[in-house]
């Protein structure tokens, strides 16, 4: 009796993936699909372009399947991909370049302390939020933030310090309880 | 919270995944256009292949083979351009080339001369049919 999608591991999926495996390939968008589309709204992209590129990023991922060696996670992998295909979306745009005002948004933590990642990202510039979402969520090295981004090294690393510096600023009042999920409607 | 213990806090919050009332929905997106491009790559690679053969097989139709103890020759026939006849020649012997090298080109001469004109047409013409789908899915895989 063949073993249940479920009870796979990501790289046994992705190795019958690779060899054309829709099911199995289904079974990984189940899995890491809302990572990924959470991921890219984080990075500050809208929920539809998010979906679109998340979804763009999984069509690629089933193409280059056979790439996958399970050295690191699937989903760290996915979610590199689809950083870089947002990235490369909104570099036509030369959209992260400029600095955009930051909102003045509400404490990103809650009367019972719990914390709302999402909410506090709001309050970083869109070069900030990317750099820090494509370092702590993508997993990307900041040369690696530097060449997809076609930015300066420095000027990622300073981007990412203040965006730590702002996120800290925000998550600081109040109990933190860093284990509560956020829920996106 | 210290500076050095929030970089680690940083990353296991954006390790929690978010919950998408939609879920379902964008599988489903994902898996539909999963199976149109391949629905598409299906089409594109039986066109491909089809013109292919069709194209192998007109410019074989205009070769005339001549088989004897003098070797393999092939002449062009009448109606078919100068160019794909010599390509059809061409490939010929380059088959026939590659059958010497290998110490075949005696036997399969043989083996060759004992069938009949059409046997020979139709054994030739679904060789480069299949080297032509061979090549074609290469190619794809490739892109």
């Amino acid at each position: 009796m063949a073993q249940p999608l479920r009870d796979m591991h990501d790289v046994e999926l992705a190795g019958l993936a690779a060899g054309g495996g829709r099911r199995e390939f289904g079974e990984l968008v189940r899995r890491h699909g809302s990572a990924v589309r959470g991921l890219l709204r984080r990075m500050g992209a809208q929920p539809a372009l998010a979906d679109d590129v998340a979804q763009d990023a999984f069509l690629l991922a089933f193409e280059k399947c056979a790439e996958f060696r399970g050295e690191g996670t699937f989903a760290a992998w996915i979610k590199r991909i689809a950083a870089r295909l947002y990235l490369k979306r909104i570099s036509k745009e030369a959209r992260y370049v400029a600095e955009t005002e930051t909102e003045d948004a509400a404490p990103a933590v809650d009367s019972i302390g719990r914390v709302d990642l999402d909410e506090a990202l709001r309050g970083l510039s869109e070069a900030e939020r990317l750099c820090v979402s494509l370092c702590h969520g993508a997993g990307l090295s900041h040369p690696e933030i530097a060449a997809a981004m076609n930015l300066p090294l420095g000027t990622v690393k300073s981007h990412v310090k203040r965006g730590l510096d702002k996120l800290r600023a925000r998550l600081q009042p109040g109990p933190v309880a860093i284990g509560s999920a956020s829920h996106v409607g | 919270m210290s500076a050095d213990e929030f970089d680690p806090a940083i990353e296991r919050l954006f390790a929690q995944t978010p919950h998408f009332a939609d879920s379902a929905f964008f599988e489903a997106d994902v898996a539909a256009r999963l199976n149109k491009a391949s629905r598409v790559r299906s089409i594109a690679l039986s066109a491909a292949g089809l013109a292919g053969g069709l194209i192998a097989v007109r410019e074989l139709l205009g070769v005339d083979f001549q088989l004897g103890p003098d070797g393999f020759t092939a002449h062009a026939g009448g109606g078919v351009d100068s160019a794909g006849a010599q390509a059809g020649i061409q490939g010929g012997l380059a088959v026939q080339s590659l059958l010497e090298r290998s110490g075949l080109g005696d036997a399969a001469l043989s083996a060759m001369g004992s069938m009949g004109g059409m046997q020979m047409f139709w054994a030739t013409a679904g060789v480069l049919v299949a080297l032509l789908a061979a090549g074609v899915v290469k190619l794809s895989q490739q892109i």
